[in-house]
């Protein structure tokens, strides 16, 4: 076993330390570990920016055509692959226009705002495979706190665009997080109560031993089986958290045309698209985390990052699925059941959950 | 029981009229479908008022004008939404140097609109008119297009000093806390080129006003220029060209035919009600494909699987008539040919497609309208009264869905309907949900149509297939006859005016569109709603912008 030196934390080894102990950069120190770490992270962020770039231009179309009774992309390398090229091309090649009246430098902020933030979430998450940046004991608060500065992106795009629908999308995007951010928190707080650590890779572990045990095989104490109560109020609160139908009201094109985004061209314009992405891969990251217990999942745990990245993609297929299928809530109406309907049901949830966890134990 | 209960359709008889109107009629000016009555300009909402409250006449179905040489004449075509059969044209002729009329906006509602477009097009002042602007042209223009001292060989340029930006003001008032919103000229939501200047405060819609013209293209003017016989029907389809172009040419056809007093034969009657019918349908399956697009967003799954069942009967339309959207099909007399050959793959086809519909409905069904989260989204919002959709002239699923029970082709017999066995759908909702189902029934009914034209069709006398009526090449109408005729076209009643000065050209070529007509009730049913059910409102009230604008 390979010990670390910087961030020990429980008996996990994580990414950075086994980068410095491979290239040898531990040797060297504090820098030495910068490096490793910044490798890591480099590595990490890589990861889910290549599957943001599949995911928007190619695999969100071949989903939803599907859904739809359609082909899409089909011309440009096998499956319409490699689309992604072009639209990379296509989006990086078109001019940045910027508003006459735009407030800047908000308005340049706000999508790396929106980007960054999603990415600073993947940070805590195991993914398996030894691919874990950091696990700090409040990873869980830390998750959702990163989460949240998407928040204020938004709100930067929505207001320094100078545009009236930008406005209003940028208000919505704030109303909405607020209501569906508290029900989010809580509802992942009772996980915490049958972990009692915030420490992501505590939750993993907890989730991994057996619920019930038939001898051949075993149903892991999965949250999402234990309180599957809780994993449906999550993937709700998720939806409206990165904003996808049933709650896409920030966007919702027919209404206020793009929302927040509606001035946004070219690279900026990609910003905050994979933003959105990262959004929803991250979504997907917590909910994979804290109820499908990680990246656990048969065969050698070397391919935790493949059941993983599986899990992820679940959760994205999902929400394709409601774009699809489902229609968009009016605005007040998704206030109505964030402020009267989950906020209520995630702390009876909380409580339930306390006091069962309490009496078992 | 209560007679209150029943709709007032009493006969009115022309002495009654003529008793009513009284001394206030100058003259009569008689109309074929109407009898007609001159009366003073300062005697309109007298007039219009006690021939609505006192004789039943509570649909102001149109209102043409147009100028002679001596005279600028706003004809009132009125009708009962009871009984559309009962009929009276109300002439106010002005003079040509001071075309001063009083306004019948007090009366109904749907005046504001028409005699806008009158004031914009040809030049007739309306008094006491709430809001008189043009409507139709840009508030730069010069002169009135269909008036006899304007020149149409000057072609108007506007500088771009002059050019005044539709969308350039973005404030309606700088000390009040709404906030002024352009939705459109390009906006996802405004189904092809409208412009609502909206109001907000907050996310309340506090006031509208649409913004219409973008798409016109003097439709009108254009059918002045062509022959009756051969060179107007092309044009039909141009306006509600979402696939409903049967329905439009069927306006036209029977305009025409009525006018010039031709007989259609019998089985070019079956053809037609199933081509409408097969239109109906296709325009009502766009109508469900894009009010899902409003309501769910894009890239969802109604409006593709929408538009894969309208194709099927695109296609069976493309067999039928050789195109897929500008038809050109029917005939003075008639339609262009028959069935194609061979007929039996034809009829089967269309039966095909038949067989497979309650399957479709029921999906749609499943996926729509008993989506709890699309109720809540259109339950009571865009309500329209059926008080209210009577003075908008509103018709066709808009009325229907306010349980109004007009249906021209119930109501006012043409073609082959009343042979046939079909309801007609009411809704009593009054909203979007009540709209969205309204035309999801009225799809079934069709089907019924379709398939008893079909049997018809398929037992047909092979010898007896008679499509054209013999026409003359030339048709000259008598001088000075007058006529408005209607159908039940996609939208709701498609009416034309016609008067003949005894040319192979008409004199006047008058729209009456439903299209028109609803939106204009737009106002009135989402202010107070918040901006999402605008544009459900929009989207249900099924608006074709090429309809609207002309």
């Amino acid at each position: 076993m390979i010990e670390g030196t910087l961030i020990q934390a429980g008996d996990t080894v994580l990414l950075p330390e086994r980068i410095g102990d491979l290239t040898g950069l531990d040797q060297f120190g504090l820098a030495g570990e910068l490096l490793a770490a910044f490798l890591a992270a480099f590595i990490v962020g890589n990861l889910m920016l290549a599957m943001t770039g599949v995911a928007g231009p190619w695999a969100k179309r071949k989903i939803t055509a599907a859904f739809t009774d359609r082909i899409a992309v089909n011309r440009l390398g096998p499956a319409g692959l490699l689309i992604i090229v072009a639209d990379s091309v296509r989006l990086l090649s078109k001019e940045n226009i910027i508003p006459e009246n735009a407030d800047r430098p908000a308005y340049d902020l706000a999508p790396i705002v929106v980007a960054s933030s999603a990415l600073l979430g993947f940070a805590v998450i195991p993914m398996g495979s030894g691919i874990h940046l950091a696990d700090p004991e409040v990873g869980l608060v830390f998750v959702f706190a990163v989460a949240g500065i998407a928040s204020l992106g938004l709100v930067m795009a929505g207001y320094s665009s100078a545009n009236k629908y930008s406005m209003l999308g940028g208000l919505r995007a704030v109303a909405q997080n607020v209501a569906y951010e508290i029900p989010l928190v809580v509802t992942g707080m009772s996980v915490v109560i049958f972990t009692g650590s915030l420490q992501m890779s505590e939750i993993v572990a907890v989730q991994n031993q057996p619920l019930v045990d038939f001898g051949l095989f075993a149903i892991p104490a999965w949250f999402a089986i234990v309180n599957p109560f809780a994993f449906v109020l999550f993937l709700l609160a998720n939806f409206a958290e990165v904003g996808r139908n049933p709650f896409d009201t920030p966007e919702a094109p027919t209404e206020i045309v793009a929302g927040y985004q509606t001035e946004y061209s070219s690279v900026y314009f990609v910003l905050i698209y994979l933003g959105e992405f990262l959004h929803i891969f991250l979504g997907g990251a917590i909910i994979a985390t804290i109820f499908l217990g990680g990246p656990a999942g048969p065969g050698p745990e070397a391919l935790g990052i493949v059941w993983f990245i599986i899990k992820i993609w679940g959760v994205f297929l999902l929400t394709q699925w409601m774009r699809s299928a489902v229609p968009r809530v009016r605005v007040d109406q998704l206030i109505e059941i964030g402020w009267k309907g989950l906020l209520v049901l995630s702390f009876a949830n909380l409580i339930l959950t306390a006091i069962i966890v309490g009496i078992i134990q | 029981m209560s007679t209150e209960l029943e709709p007032q359709t009493p006969e009115v008889t022309e002495n009654d009229l003529e008793a009513l109107i009284g001394d206030r009629a100058l003259r009569r000016d008689d109309h074929l479908n109407a009898p007609g009555f001159v009366i003073r300009p300062d005697d309109v909402q007298d007039v219009l008022f006690d021939l609505r409250d006192e004789a039943g006449f509570d649909h102001l179905s149109c209102l043409t004008a147009q100028q002679y040489e001596d005279r600028y004449e706003s004809i009132y075509h009125m009708k009962k939404y009871a009984d559309p059969t009962q009929e009276v044209s109300v002439v106010v002729p002005t003079s040509v140097d001071n075309p001063v009329s009083q306004s019948a906006e007090p009366v109904f509602r749907t005046a504001d609109w028409h005699e806008r477009e009158a004031f914009d097009l040809v030049g007739i002042d309306y008094e006491g008119h709430p809001d008189p602007r043009r409507i139709l042209l840009p508030e730069t223009w010069q002169g009135h297009p269909l008036s006899k001292d304007y020149d149409q060989e000057q072609p108007q340029v506007v500088t771009l000093a002059e050019h005044a930006n539709p969308i350039q003001p973005d404030h309606h008032d700088e000390e009040s806390d709404t906030m002024f919103l352009n939705i459109g000229p390009h906006h996802p939501a405004t189904h092809g080129v409208l412009h609502v200047k909206t109001v907000l405060d907050g996310e309340t819609v506090v006031d509208i006003d649409p913004d219409i013209g973008y798409l016109h293209r003097c439709e009108e003017q254009m059918c002045q220029q062509g022959t009756y016989r051969h060179q107007i029907m092309p044009y039909p389809d141009r306006w509600d060209y979402v696939s409903a172009g049967l329905l439009n040419e069927w306006a036209y056809a029977r305009a025409a035919e009525d006018l010039a007093d031709i007989e259609v034969p019998e089985y070019a009657q079956v053809i037609r009600t199933m081509g409408a019918e097969l239109c109906r349908i296709a325009s009502h399956f766009l109508a469900l494909g894009t009010f899902c697009l409003d309501v769910y967003g894009d890239f969802n799954a109604v409006f593709q699987y929408s538009f894969r069942d309208r194709e099927v009967v695109q296609d069976i339309l493309e067999d039928l008539t050789g195109q897929r959207l500008m038809f050109n099909y029917f005939r003075l007399g008639g339609v262009a040919w028959d069935l194609p050959e061979p007929r039996d793959e034809f009829i089967e086809k269309a039966r095909d497609f038949l067989d497979e519909l309650p399957a479709k409905i029921s999906e749609y069904n499943d996926l729509v309208t008993g989506n709890e989260i699309f109720q809540v989204r259109c339950n009571d919002t865009g309500v329209l009264e059926p008080d209210l959709a009577k003075s908008y002239g509103c018709t066709g699923p808009v009325a229907r869905a306010s349980g109004i029970d007009y249906d021209l082709r119930r109501d006012d017999p043409y073609g082959y309907y009343e042979n046939l066995d079909w309801d007609v759908i009411t809704r009593q909702g009054c909203d979007n949900y009540a709209r969205v189902l309204c035309r999801m029934e009225e799809v079934e009914e069709s089907a019924k149509i379709i398939e008893q034209c079909l049997d018809l069709l398929e037992d047909w006398p092979e010898d007896d297939r008679e499509i054209q009526a013999n026409v003359p090449r030339t048709l000259k109408p008598d001088p000075d006859t007058e006529i408005y005729r209607a159908v039940e076209g996609a939208k709701g009643e498609l009416g034309i005016y016609i008067r003949s000065d005894g040319t192979d050209k008409p004199a006047r070529f008058k729209i009456r569109s439903p299209c028109f007509h609803n939106l204009s009730s737009l106002e009135e049913i989402s202010e107070g709603d918040f901006i999402p059910d605008l544009i459900a409102s929009l989207g249900s009230l099924d608006i074709v912008l090429g309809e609207v604008d002309r």
